[in-house]
């Protein structure tokens, strides 16, 4: 099975790096699948899922939210603001930040305010439906 | 100088040495934290320089490229992020970075909105009556990532919404443990540090890259997290300085108490030595007569 090799980086440090069979992606306007040998692209990454089916056929979920993905002579590159293993996500901490979002948002004076709460509780979301 | 300022060398000593105790430990502190610090900076180096990679490829392979972000207009408004301390006791740090921060508007006297970065910071801000833009960041030492991506947001909008025509960073940069300089950098309009490096580099053919949905789009929204990278770097380095400046201050404390504890030791022998010797002159005194 042909694969490509993968790097994620986050502010916080290297998240993966290896050679993968597929990646699919959240981006800003919907779902992407990437497979080896794509076309060099570069486009903005959204908030949801990311799904990695690593070189011996395993599957890893994470919660990826904002950043940019590049994919040059079949080295793909994903730079994230969130990047976070399923496993890792603490759904306690989600679940709580989901409440204050909501809170905030029912609360929220300006406009401003509204759109801040809002990001909150999509990220929220996001790790929630991840971890599942 | 007998009896009663033997007794008054007792207590300076001892409250000498307790100030003693609590410099070494602030110097172990920052030591340990200080090395946190550079290790977060380093972390987060990769994800950065790669987008600026991009950036880069993005301004070189697409012909018909513009951003509003590299736009020049006449600056009449700036708006300066400084970054200072949470607390003093830090040698010059704190200081260093208001004398830089007024010998800039000294020279270029423009209209100058702040975004201070730490406790001291806005407290001389908000002293001078200056005009403050967001009290949000005002404690440093607990800025994150994400923090930094607010303020990247907030600063990109307020440029492009014209509020203000010129983005900089004073933020203290940390040569090495013993040495710390103040220094400015400016964000936006996006500078391009490459200008002298292009000529060398003689450019081959660029690959096709299919950008979605375009070259411009993408470029627009690495933007704001290319500025949030520049802004938690000076962070980072700041928080390092910071830590290293406190460290030497604490350092030099320590040693100038131990020095004080030795002259005070001497007076004290010497008290308690004149002191016997004149009991001793007393009974022979006595025993004469």
């Amino acid at each position: 099975m042909s694969t490509f090799h993968l790097t994620v980086s986050t502010p916080d440090g290297q998240m993966f790096d290896g050679e993968v069979q597929s990646l699919r992606l959240r981006m800003l306007d919907g779902d992407l699948g990437l497979l080896p040998h794509h076309e060099n692209y570069v486009a903005g990454v959204g908030a949801g899922e990311a799904l990695i089916v690593t070189e011996n056929g395993e599957k890893r979920r994470a919660a990826c939210i904002g950043g940019l993905l590049s994919m040059l002579d079949n080295r793909a590159n994903l730079l994230s603001t969130t990047f976070e293993w399923a496993e890792n996500i603490d759904a306690e901490r989600a679940r709580k930040a989901k409440e204050v979002a909501e809170h905030r948002i029912s609360e929220a004076k300006s406009a401003k305010e509204l759109t801040l709460a809002r990001a909150k509780l999509e990220r929220a979301l996001v790790r929630l439906k991840v971890r599942g | 100088m007998a009896g009663a300022s033997m007794k008054d060398i007792k207590l300076r000593i001892k409250s000498v040495e307790s100030t003693m105790q609590i410099t070494k430990a602030m110097e172990l502190v920052a030591s340990s934290k200080l090395r946190r610090a550079k290790e977060r900076e380093e972390r987060a180096y990769p994800y950065f320089s790669a987008l600026r990679d991009t950036m880069d490829r993005i301004e070189d392979s697409t012909t018909d490229f513009s951003s509003p972000y590299q736009v020049r207009r006449t600056i009449e408004r700036q708006c300066l992020i400084v970054i200072a301390g949470d607390r003093g006791l830090a040698g010059g740090y704190n200081s260093n970075v208001f004398r830089y921060y007024e010998a800039l508007v000294r020279e270029d006297p423009i209209k100058t909105c702040i975004i201070p970065i730490g406790k001291r910071a806005y407290e001389y801000f908000q002293r001078r009556g200056a005009d403050i833009v967001t009290d949000a960041f005002v404690e440093a030492a607990g800025i994150m990532v994400g923090d930094c991506f607010e303020l990247a947001r907030l600063i990109t909008k307020g440029y492009l919404a014209g509020e203000f025509d010129r983005v900089s960073v004073i933020y203290t940069r940390f040569v090495s443990l013993l040495t710390q300089t103040t220094d400015s950098v400016q964000l936006l309009p996006l500078v391009d540090y490459r200008e002298e490096k292009k000529e060398q580099t003689e450019k081959g053919i660029e690959p096709l890259v299919l950008y979605e949905p375009s070259a411009n789009a993408v470029y627009d929204t690495i933007v704001p997290h290319y500025i949030s990278g520049m802004i938690y770097g000076a962070m980072c380095e700041s928080v390092a300085s910071e830590l290293g400046a406190r460290r030497t201050a604490m350092d030099a404390a320590s040693k100038n108490a131990s020095a004080m504890i030795e002259d005070l030791s001497l007076r004290y022998n010497r008290a308690r030595q004149g002191a016997i010797t004149q009991e001793i002159t007393e009974i022979v005194a006595g025993a004469e007569h």
